[in-house]
């Protein structure tokens, strides 16, 4: 019983498993009551969210290693002992902050616009969380991929069963992308575990990488999972498909977290655990990423349903998380690490802006709206400023990442050329014509269309929901600093052990 | 001369001369005595839980050779033992509300059902070569008889038909395997016949044509591919209470028998490496790539059958090695264990749903909406699901982790990938069992049987609290389940 | 004294006419006769081989394996007969409910 509460009050643990109490909670409710099954949602997350405010108010930002480790034996399996390892660094409380902010708004999102079956729905959400908050969170590696495998699930149920029209087809989809890319870490986890005894992350960076040929094997089975995740071209035709079919929240999440679920597996086993496959493979991945971020940008332009163009300028914006990881420079890094929580919040944002006017008008063809600026005015500015910060205007929060990716990569000397940061920049500017082609054809010209005469503007909830990211995105864009100290002297210390 | 039967001979066995005293006593009370079949079913439940409580008594015990070393009680059978004691119970209350309401229920289905448990239970106890052939012969004959037991309709004749002509052809590769491997080593007891291949006195060839004809017999029990014709007509044609026991429990026995002589007594023939090898790469993909055509659930969980075979057997490939030999059968075990459950739940919704035996509600559209009416029965069939495909935090994904190890360990990295793309074409099929449940509307139409529903229900619970909290403890039991002679 | 090794030729010879019948053959009647041939060839290289060891328990074994062979004709042909009353034909080709 002392185990139970020395467990659950390790404030690690109760971060991940505190929304376990809200799927209990909702199990237990009838399915009718659904308001009151929003709100036990709604407030698990915002608790959730508390708590890892006080996770955040107990890290030590100087401190570059590993902290408020949490590291128990548990099981013990024919020689081997499996950890169970939690623990926190600069490189993951970000993306813990980021996951449990976006849970609650991805929630609220959903007040009106989920109708049917309103407790499954919480219930797999909050499973999700459980699951996303875990991934960022375990050093052990088998723990690491119950958790990676296990957001499958939820999400597979949140796309197939709320989704769009073809759901069924993006949902199968999303989960045999991941599952292929999964299963070969799977048997790279378990060569490491009889390779080095251990599944736990410290542990085997103690003990140093493998050497030979098998590095070199491994980091491709580890990529091949992280890759299709992020998703890299040319792994990433899931990703226009789940992000259509999905509900609003289901692609705020996709978009926000589990996409950055990918680059955290980059950042935190492919780069320390493969240092001599990672600066090999660098170039390779660089150029991959630059064919993403170009690819990414060419490919939104024409489209026009509007989640589709998001779904893809995220190929694009990851692309450049990739590039900054794979420079192998502070600047780099550090970029890359808050260009995922401007993804994450930007297109977070604009996918919340999509749900919005889908809601209302049930289409999502840009040639459906113009003028919206008259009658939804509130909406427009808020969707200008999302719109400006994701294509990476100075003075929000998307230029301040690639801005620090762009100098990164110029730097790298384990990239060695100046053309990936060339073509980079050559996404910069596709975006912004994208963007803003995108937000001409809604917002400006004359209001032509009867159905859009007479949209409602937005609510006081569905401002809410949006104002958290807005302030964000002008924090992070005015005043980056305190962003960057929680994760220099992590980054630093990274840096040091791969490339000494 | 007489044979003295002493008490430890009968310590030794004491689960199954237990049930075989009270099936023969059964027989012949529900001939003279009982009315209602009903009563027969509650007594034979009742003679599982006796037996299953004798079997954990025998739990920690040193191993015994017992019968003149006919059999032996060790961990590994004690364990299975067991197992086969509580599958014996499910079996049974998986079965009696089907019977009765499909009017094919007669006494004698839960006596021969017993009988066929003893036979299981001795195929894991196995000390002698007379015995396998005899415990292969006990468990199988009583399953050809239940597969016809929806007679007179012909699906149900035709599979008991296939099942009898191909079990017994199997049988003979089994009865000549056993031939030549006396052949080679000039005795039929297992523990002498470690002796004798260790002092190097066994002619290897002979040994090596016999352990193959052996394999091939019991590659048929346990439906590897390419002795699995019989498994989707069977499974198929069968009632679905013994298609769904047959799944689960004669999987069991053939590799308590496999594994036995494999692990402990042929490590010799290593030369079969490539050959299992083979069949668990052969099952495994030809397993998973039938399964994804299949229309009717019955089926469909008939090629996962097999494709499950093949992923136990890839474990077993292991065979030859002194060191993983033990960790194989530990592993295989523990899957096993996963199998069952996830099998038993899988079959015990396929019941609930099939309407009228062999018809409507067996077809994988009519699944189509069950989570909307049922969603405690859906999200037990999802589990079961996900526990196949080997997602986290289902006991499948634990087993075929440990197996994975096992296959790793050993260095056939092909077939671990072989294993791992197969599961992948496998997530596909099972999905869409899933998919249908949650996405698609339907008004399936689900009997009230409440024992079935709480089986389902408790299989599902165990499929996905067992890999959290209790993994270890489950494969800390299967690793001490070691085969040992004395 | 003629060899082990005759005996088990026969025997072998036996067991693959037995086993190719029992694959080519329609009627159910004859593949069931063909599996008893396999059975009688182990039958006969228990035998050989028991008298070549001087052991008594290859011998035992036949005894089993024929009491175990009449058990299954018992089983065998009732599921023979009665899928008989159903189709008026014991011809393997007859049985076609069950395709996938």
């Amino acid at each position: 019983m002392s185990g139970i509460l020395e467990f659950v009050t390790h404030p690690l643990n109760a971060v991940t498993f505190f929304p376990l109490v809200g799927v209990v909670a909702i199990l237990l409710l009838a399915r009718e009551k659904e308001t009151l099954i929003r709100w036990v949602a709604l407030g698990t997350s915002l608790i959730t969210f508390v708590i890892s405010l006080g996770v955040l108010g107990l890290f030590n930002p100087q401190d570059p290693g590993l902290q408020l480790v949490y590291d128990r034996p548990w099981f013990t399996v024919a020689g081997w002992t499996i950890r169970y390892v939690m623990g926190v660094d600069g490189l993951s409380i970000l993306l813990l902050l980021l996951t449990t902010l976006l849970t609650p708004i991805a929630i609220l999102s959903t007040w009106t616009a989920i109708q049917e079956r309103v407790k499954e729905f919480m219930i797999f959400f909050l499973l999700l969380e459980i699951g996303m908050v875990g991934v960022f969170l375990a050093l052990d590696l088998f723990l690491f991929y119950i958790f990676w495998e296990f957001t499958l699930v939820p999400m597979y149920f949140l796309i197939g069963m709320w989704g769009g029209p073809r759901r069924m087809y993006a949902a199968i989809k999303f989960f045999l992308y991941t599952m292929a890319g999964s299963i070969l870490m799977l048997l790279a986890i378990v060569w490491l575990g009889l390779h080095y005894g251990t599944f736990s992350v410290p542990d085997i960076l103690a003990q140093g990488p493998v050497m030979g040929p098998v590095q070199y094997w491994l980091f491709l089975a580890f990529a091949a999972a992280f890759a299709i995740k992020v998703p890299m071209w040319p792994l990433h035709s899931w990703l226009p498909d789940a992000h259509v079919e999905a509900p609003t929240a289901g692609s705020v999440i996709l978009a926000g977290v589990l996409l950055k679920m990918g680059t955290y597996g980059f950042l935190r086993f492919n780069m320390s655990l493969f240092p001599d496959a990672a600066k090999y493979y660098a170039p390779w991945v660089a150029l991959l990423a630059v064919i993403g971020i170009v690819y990414g940008a060419i490919v939104s332009f024409p489209q026009r349903d509007v989640k589709k163009l998001v779904a893809y300028s995220s190929v694009s914006h990851l692309g450049f998380v990739m590039l900054g990881l794979f420079a192998f420079t502070p600047q780099g890094i550090e970029g890359a690490i808050l260009q995922m929580i401007n993804h994450g919040i930007s297109t977070g944002a604009l996918f919340l802006i999509v749900g919005m006017i889908y809601e209302r008008r049930h289409t999502r063809d840009l040639d459906a709206f113009g003028g919206l600026w008259k009658v939804m005015p509130v909406y427009a500015v808020l969707s200008l400023i999302t719109a400006l910060s994701s294509m990476g205007l100075p003075g929000l929060n998307g230029f301040v990442g690639e801005f620090n990716i762009l100098l990164g990569a110029l730097g790298s000397r384990v990239l060695g050329s100046y053309w990936f940061a060339g073509f980079a920049a050559l996404g910069v500017i596709l975006a912004a014509v994208y963007m803003l082609t995108m937000y001409q054809k809604v917002f400006l010209g004359p209001l032509d269309k009867e159905e859009n005469k007479c949209l409602q503007d937005l609510n006081w909830r569905e401002v809410v929901t949006l104002l958290p990211l807005i302030v964000l995105m002008f924090w992070i864009g005015l005043y980056p600093k305190p962003f960057f100290a929680l994760m220099h002297p992590a980054v630093e210390h990274l840096l040091q052990a791969v490339l000494k | 001369m007489t044979v003295p039967v002493t008490w430890q001979d009968v310590a030794a066995l004491l689960p199954e001369f237990f049930l075989v005293v009270w099936a023969s006593a059964l027989l012949l009370l529900d001939v003279f005595w009982i009315r209602e079949k009903r009563t027969t079913a509650w007594l034979s439940a009742l003679g599982f839980v006796v037996a299953l409580v004798l079997a954990v008594g025998q739990m920690g015990r040193a191993p015994l050779l017992a019968f003149r070393g006919m059999v032996i009680a060790d961990a590994f059978s004690v364990f299975l033992v067991a197992l086969f004691a509580l599958s014996g119970l499910v079996g049974i209350l998986l079965a009696q509300d089907y019977l009765a309401r499909n009017g094919i229920e007669r006494g004698e289905f839960y006596v021969l059902l017993m009988f066929s448990v003893v036979g299981m239970m001795l195929m894991a106890r196995v000390a002698d070569l007379v015995m396998i052939f005899l415990a292969l012969e006990l468990f199988s004959l009583p399953l050809y008889v239940m597969t016809g037991f929806a007679r007179p309709r012909a699906d149900s004749e035709e599979a008991a038909l296939k099942y009898f002509l191909l079990g017994a052809f199997a049988s003979g590769f089994m009865a000549f395997g056993i031939a030549l491997v006396y052949g080679a080593t000039s005795t039929t007891s297992l523990p002498h016949m470690v002796d004798v291949i260790q002092a190097g006195e066994a002619d290897l060839a002979l040994l090596t044509a016999g352990a193959a004809l052996v394999l091939t017999g019991l590659g048929f029990k346990i439906a590897t591919v390419p002795f699995h014709m019989w498994t989707p007509d069977v499974y198929h044609g069968a009632p679905s209470p013994v298609s769904g026991f047959m799944a689960a429990t004669a999987k069991m026995a053939g590799f308590a028998a496999l594994l036995r002589l494999f692990v402990l007594v042929f490590p010799v023939v290593a030369d079969l490496t490539p050959v299992l090898w083979a069949l668990a790469a052969l099952s495994m993909v030809l397993g998973n790539v039938a399964a994804i055509a299949q229309r009717n659930i019955k089926r469909l969980l008939a090629y996962s059958s097999i494709a499950h075979a093949g992923y136990m057997l890839s474990a077993a490939v292991a065979f030859a090695d002194p060191h993983l030999g033990p960790q194989a059968v530990a592993a295989i075990l523990f899957y096993l264990v996963a199998y069952v459950l996830a099998t038993f739940g899988a079959w015990g919704v396929v019941i609930l749903l099939e309407r009228r035996i062999g018809q409507e509600g067996l077809l994988l559209e009519d699944y189509a909406g069950l989570s909307r009416q049922y969603p405690g029965l859906a999200a037990a069939m999802a589990v079961f699901m996900l526990s196949f495909i080997g997602v986290p935090p289902t006991l499948g994904f634990f087993g075929k982790f440990y197996l994975f190890r096992v296959v790793l360990d050993a260095g056939f990295v092909g077939l671990a990938l072989i294993g791992v793309l197969t599961s992948l074409v496998s997530a596909y099929y099972y999905l869409r069992v899933v998919m249908l449940m949650y996405m698609k509307p339907g008004e399936p139409i689900v009997r009230r049987e409440p024992r079935v529903q709480a089986t389902v229900l408790a299989a599902a619970a165990l499929t996905l609290f067992l890999g959290l909290t209790a993994a270890s403890s489950l494969y800390a039991w299967a690793t001490e389940a070691i085969l040992r002679f004395g | 004294m003629v060899p082990t090794s005759f005996y088990i030729f026969l025997a072998a010879l036996l067991f693959t006419i037995g086993a190719v019948a029992v694959l080519v053959r329609r009627n159910t009647l004859i593949i069931y006769m063909a599996v008893e041939l396999m059975l009688n060839s182990a039958n006969l290289a228990f035998v050989a081989f028991a008298r070549q060891f001087g052991d008594i328990s290859g011998q035992l074994f036949v005894f089993f394996v024929i009491t175990i062979a009449a058990a299954e004709v018992a089983v065998g042909l009732a599921l023979i007969v009665t899928i008989f009353h159903t189709k008026h034909s014991v011809d393997i080709d007859a049985m076609h409910e069950l395709k996938g």
